[in-house]
């Protein structure tokens, strides 16, 4: 927070994937495990983070680099991206690794 | 032996807190009185990450060099630039962002604050409907009934709630009797679990429940069992407590405006405040982010007419959303030198929109090293406005505040305005 964006607080900040209780147990993950969540833009490795208040069907995912991977452009006229809401699919990726934010840029 | 500056107001969020308590010893900063831990570590940690020195990129490395190089450097830049476009501005004072204008004019680039991905669509919905307008302080003496709609202020403002709703007001003597908080959100925040009420929205459906409560506020009828996943007995019964309020404060944030819907659920978010207001004093604020992108706005729509997504490139001011703003001009690859002050696109751009400033040159001014400063043709260090130098920033509600300076910046670092203002006069000089 306020540290820096090239700080590892930030990438341990932005590189998660909070998801509700059910959802570790359909797919069989522990917290932190790496989950893969695809949408129709494309596919980004985060880290899976427990949120004890959130409910089956919604997950979140902080801005920053690893939610624009997924994230659509278009801003149908108001100069807008629709960054709240895109329908996903979540995978558990026990075995593929989370890419720094270096990585991921390339 | 340290000194303590009193009254400081912090830079980081829309609620600019003017309460600060700064102590100083040594010419470090070791202490931020009544800050939240946003505050406090923004305070602490000015000098962690900095840019150090001016910078030109050199293969895949950046070398660094003199000031007036790199002021050279971006010159030519913009000199040349056919379509350049000129970021960011939300975290910077008010003078900085009247020197960006000055560049824009003379060149006939393309202005755009960070707005247009946060508040753009509050701004086009006020266009459509009109502005709801009132103070925080209003709020706290007055409220008896505060709703946050898609906004999680324990996250983003921390001290929103501590400083205009608990505690007590002029009308409002205990707070925790007298005034109600409800948050309408897609998922249960922080900030709802504090609530009085929580009410769980289903996700881009926000226009049906604003529109649905404000057929009832109206005293219609509607013929089915729920909207946007809340039962109509629960949207009835939430449009009467509205319509008996004393004083009521909707406050929103980029729940409503980054999701399905954008600034149409501002417009009906206002259309209800306004039918609201037939019946008992209701207002209505947006939850600004960063400390200064309400100034932006202010800057720039009183010097061009204007809020965001303003185009000089006719040698006078237009605007067009959609047209002139960033992400749109970005995706489209129409932009071929960016000028981002102040802000990290790279970090919080669509990808498409990335890989476009992947390709150009950057010119970048900031105190701090970020995402786009590892990708920029030139970065500039500049000093931290309310920290190492001074200025005006406008607060959430639109209350101009003066920013102190309690200590010095890092050695051959000028504020952000003295930057651009090199940069403006040396283009003069080569445009004439």
């Amino acid at each position: 927070m306020e540290v820096g964006k090239l700080s590892p607080e930030y990438f341990e900040a932005v590189a998660v994937c909070e998801l509700d209780k059910t959802t570790f147990s359909v797919l069989d993950i522990e917290e932190g495990d790496p989950v893969r969540v695809e949408t129709i833009e494309g596919s980004v490795i985060v880290r899976s983070k427990l949120d004890r208040r959130a409910e089956p069907g919604v997950a979140f995912i902080p801005c920053g680099p690893y939610a624009n991977m997924i994230m659509n452009a278009d801003t149908e006229m108001t100069g807008m991206p629709r960054f709240k809401e895109m329908e996903a699919i979540i995978f558990a990726a026990k075995d593929e690794t989370i890419l720094s934010i270096e990585e991921l840029m390339e | 032996m340290g000194i303590s500056i009193p009254d400081v107001v912090c830079p980081f969020c829309g609620c600019l807190c003017d309460d600060l308590i700064i102590h100083v010893d040594n010419g470090r900063i070791i202490k931020n009185e009544h800050g939240c831990a946003i505050s406090k570590s923004k305070f602490l940690h000015h000098l962690d990450d900095r840019l150090e020195h001016p910078e030109i990129r050199d293969g895949d490395s950046h070398q660094t060099v003199e000031l007036k190089t790199a002021i050279s450097h971006c010159v030519d830049l913009l000199k040349n630039a056919r379509r350049p476009l000129i970021y960011g501005l939300s975290s910077v004072e008010n003078d900085a962002h009247r020197e960006a204008y000055k560049i824009a004019d003379l060149v006939g680039a393309i202005v755009d604050n960070t707005s247009s991905v946060c508040h753009g669509p509050t701004i086009l919905g006020t266009q459509e409907s009109g502005e709801a307008a009132g103070s925080l302080a209003e709020v706290k003496n007055r409220a008896d009934l505060v709703i946050y709609w898609g906004s999680n202020p324990q996250f983003a403002h921390p001290r929103h709630i501590s400083r205009f709703v608990k505690p007590p007001g002029e009308f409002i003597h205990d707070p925790r009797t007298d005034r109600e908080v409800w948050v309408f959100d897609i998922r249960k925040s922080i900030t709802a679990t504090l609530a009085d009420r929580f009410v769980k929205v289903e996700p881009g459906r926000d226009l049906e429940v604003l529109s649905a409560l404000r057929a009832l506020v109206r005293g219609h009828e509607i013929d089915v069992s729920e909207v946007g996943g809340v039962p109509i007995d629960t949207i009835r019964e939430l449009a009467e407590r509205m319509k008996s309020a004393k004083y009521g404060i909707l406050f929103f944030g980029l729940g409503l405006t980054q999701s399905h819907g954008r600034h149409h659920n501002v417009d009906a978010a206002i259309r209800l405040v306004q039918d609201l207001n037939s019946y008992t004093k209701w207002n209505m604020m947006s939850m600004r982010g960063h400390y200064n992108v309400a100034g932006a706005n202010k800057t720039l729509t009183w010097t061009t007419g204007y809020p965001f997504a303003v185009d000089f490139s006719r040698g006078f001011p237009r605007y067009q959303p959609g047209e002139y703003t960033a992400v749109d001009l970005l995706r489209r690859g129409e932009v071929d030198v960016l000028l981002n002050i102040g802000a990290d696109p790279v970090a919080h751009f669509p990808k498409v929109a990335v890989s476009h400033i992947r390709k150009i040159p950057v010119i970048n001014i900031d105190p701090k090293r970020n995402l786009t400063s590892l990708f920029a043709e030139v970065n500039i260090p500049t000093a931290i406005a309310g920290i190492e130098c001074d200025g005006a920033a406008v607060r959430m509600d639109g209350l101009p505040l003066y920013l102190k300076k309690v200590m010095n910046p890092p050695e051959g670092i000028i504020p952000d305005r003295e930057v651009l203002q090199m940069i403006y006069e040396q283009l003069e000089e080569v445009m004439q």
